[in-house]
């Protein structure tokens, strides 16, 4: 079993991972910048490095300071959290290459399914439905147009090693030059960003829902799935609320999600946990999208349904030890939520860094409310990272009970300084439509023409 | 006379979107800063031309921080 583990992130995910941690016994080894020297999990931390100034390039995602505060610490394993450095397979190969444990899947499969060109045309060889579109990256905007005039507009150009809302553009028509200045535009983000100007296309799927599956897979051939999560709550693609289960997942559609899930996750190889995404359109028929693969933000979700703490699984396959649970053992009870507090304008998304000057919320360490957070009041929320403050699941025998203790657990934060998205959370959870579970991924434009 | 471009909000330079000589118009972006993931567009204050960048891609910034001299 892995001795001490250095977590190269920052933020939240930090103390959730210590938290696993000090439970097995592992010693910690904190990193941070500059901008984060202050924060308080590092105290929570065994040990604490600074690995460079502000600027992520040379800090977070800087592979060559973080490989040298493992050596200096002595820490013998990884573990990436989400966002930065954690899908990069030449992080993960220096990890293993300096004779550490990384705490994920191999290098050689993260190199692979970087393309999503590639997990199309696996999927589609295994019979699992992707969305349809090109599953080889298009030549020329002439195929894109090609495409258009026989299957419709819109169509979606996607970058093969896209991410995280990036590199994406909708095409409506092919008027005006439109077609090859998509092209143009996504081809140069792709090799600016993602060193692969290949995109390939999608079509637009009709009143879109986001449903998930996590998955566990051990070095063993065990696979198990955890169950689905609803994340079709999503601003500028990033996600807001999340929910377990589904309200529009039934059971006969969670067993073919898991019969794809299980045929991609051997298909690739992979080893670790992981997340299986999909699109649900109006009509009932799903798509495979991509794979996480990753611990993500939204995991709480899935440990308070089934009952799992993620993390330690991660450290136990990554240490080379079997799953002890199987499929049959997995139990899903009740319902979980989840809202993510960002500093941001709550009308508008407006980024709003700076400190916080005055903090009150509720302790939340039960098992039916947990708020993992990096939130300290006179803290400094940096201008230079992810915005996400805090994230509060609760727990309950029914969606409605889970949905109302979420309510009254953010109506009871007061958060000064800095402005936050808990009023626009707010909202939603208190909607009609998110009441009656009638909604899709554009839910957000709505509730906002609405207010204006 | 010189005036100089300032930054708006406090963040990373994501990117110079003119160069050096080039002539910009009042309202035109000039740079864009990204704060907390989200790219924000600087736009010119004036009429002119950019005769300085002071910054380059990934610097950090803060708000009044000269990134452009224009004359």
């Amino acid at each position: 079993m892995i001795k001490k583990l250095l977590i190269a992130n920052r933020g939240e995910i930090v103390p959730r991972i210590i938290r696993t941690c000090h439970k097995l016994g592992i010693e910690t080894v904190a990193v941070y910048s500059e901008a984060d020297k202050n924060a308080f999990y590092l105290q929570l931390a065994d040990e604490a490095r600074l690995i460079g100034p502000a600027n992520p390039v040379k800090s977070y995602l800087n592979i060559d300071a973080i490989i040298d505060a493992a050596e200096k610490s002595g820490a013998d394993a990884v573990h990436p959290g989400y966002g930065f450095l954690s899908e990069n397979a030449s992080f993960a190969g220096a990890v293993a290459s300096s004779g550490r444990t990384w705490v994920g899947p191999s290098p050689e499969v993260l190199k692979a399914i970087e393309s999503k060109c590639y997990c199309r045309d696996l999927a589609t060889k295994i019979d699992v439905p992707v969305v349809p579109g090109t599953v080889k990256p298009v030549q020329d905007p002439d195929e894109i147009r090609r495409f258009g005039f026989q299957f419709g507009f819109p169509i979606i150009l996607k970058l093969d090693k896209g991410g995280g809302g990036k590199g994406i553009e909708i095409i409506s028509g092919q008027g005006q030059g439109q077609v090859r200045q998509a092209y143009e535009r996504l081809s140069r983000i792709g090799q600016l960003a993602f060193a692969s100007s290949d995109c390939y296309i999608e079509i637009k799927v009709d009143q879109p829902r986001h449903i998930e599956i996590q998955f566990m897979a051990d070095g063993h051939g065990n696979i198990v799935c955890l169950g689905e999560r609803e994340c079709s709550i999503q601003r500028r693609y990033q996600k807001i609320i999340e929910e377990s289960p589904s309200t529009v997942v039934t059971e006969n559609d969670r067993k073919n999600l898991y019969q794809y899930t299980t045929g991609l996750v051997r298909a690739m190889n992979y080893q670790g946990a992981g997340t299986m995404e999909f699109l649900r359109a109006g009509d009932g028929k799903y798509f495979f999208m991509e794979i996480n693969a990753r611990l993500q933000v939204e995991h709480p979700v899935t440990e308070f349904v089934a009952g799992l703490d993620i993390v330690e699984c991660q450290l136990r396959i990554a240490s080379g030890g079997r799953l002890e649970v199987d499929q049959d053992d997995i139990r899903l009870s009740g319902h979980a939520v989840e809202a993510r507090v960002y500093a941001e304008d709550p009308a508008t998304f407006f980024p709003s860094p700076g400190q916080i000057t005055k903090l009150r919320f509720p302790p939340g360490d039960a098992e039916w409310l947990r708020i993992d957070h990096a939130l300290e009041e006179g803290g400094v929320v940096p201008p230079y990272y992810d915005p996400l403050l805090a994230k509060v699941i609760t727990w309950g025998r029914s969606r409605s009970e889970a949905v109302q203790l979420l309510k009254d657990t953010l109506s009871s934060f007061d958060i000064q300084g800095v402005k936050t998205t808990i009023p626009i959370n707010l909202d939603i959870i208190s909607s009609s439509e998110f009441i009656e579970g009638s909604f899709n991924t554009s839910f957000i434009e709505k509730i906002q023409q609405k207010k204006n | 006379m010189e005036k100089t471009i300032n930054a708006h909000m406090p963040g990373l330079v994501a990117r110079v979107v003119v160069k050096e000589g080039e002539s910009v118009v009042k309202g035109q972006e000039v740079a864009v800063i990204n704060c907390m993931k989200t790219e924000l567009s600087v736009e010119s204050p004036y009429d002119g031309t950019v005769k300085k960048i002071l910054v380059a891609e990934w610097d950090e910034m803060e708000v009044d921080k000269p990134m452009i001299i224009l004359e």
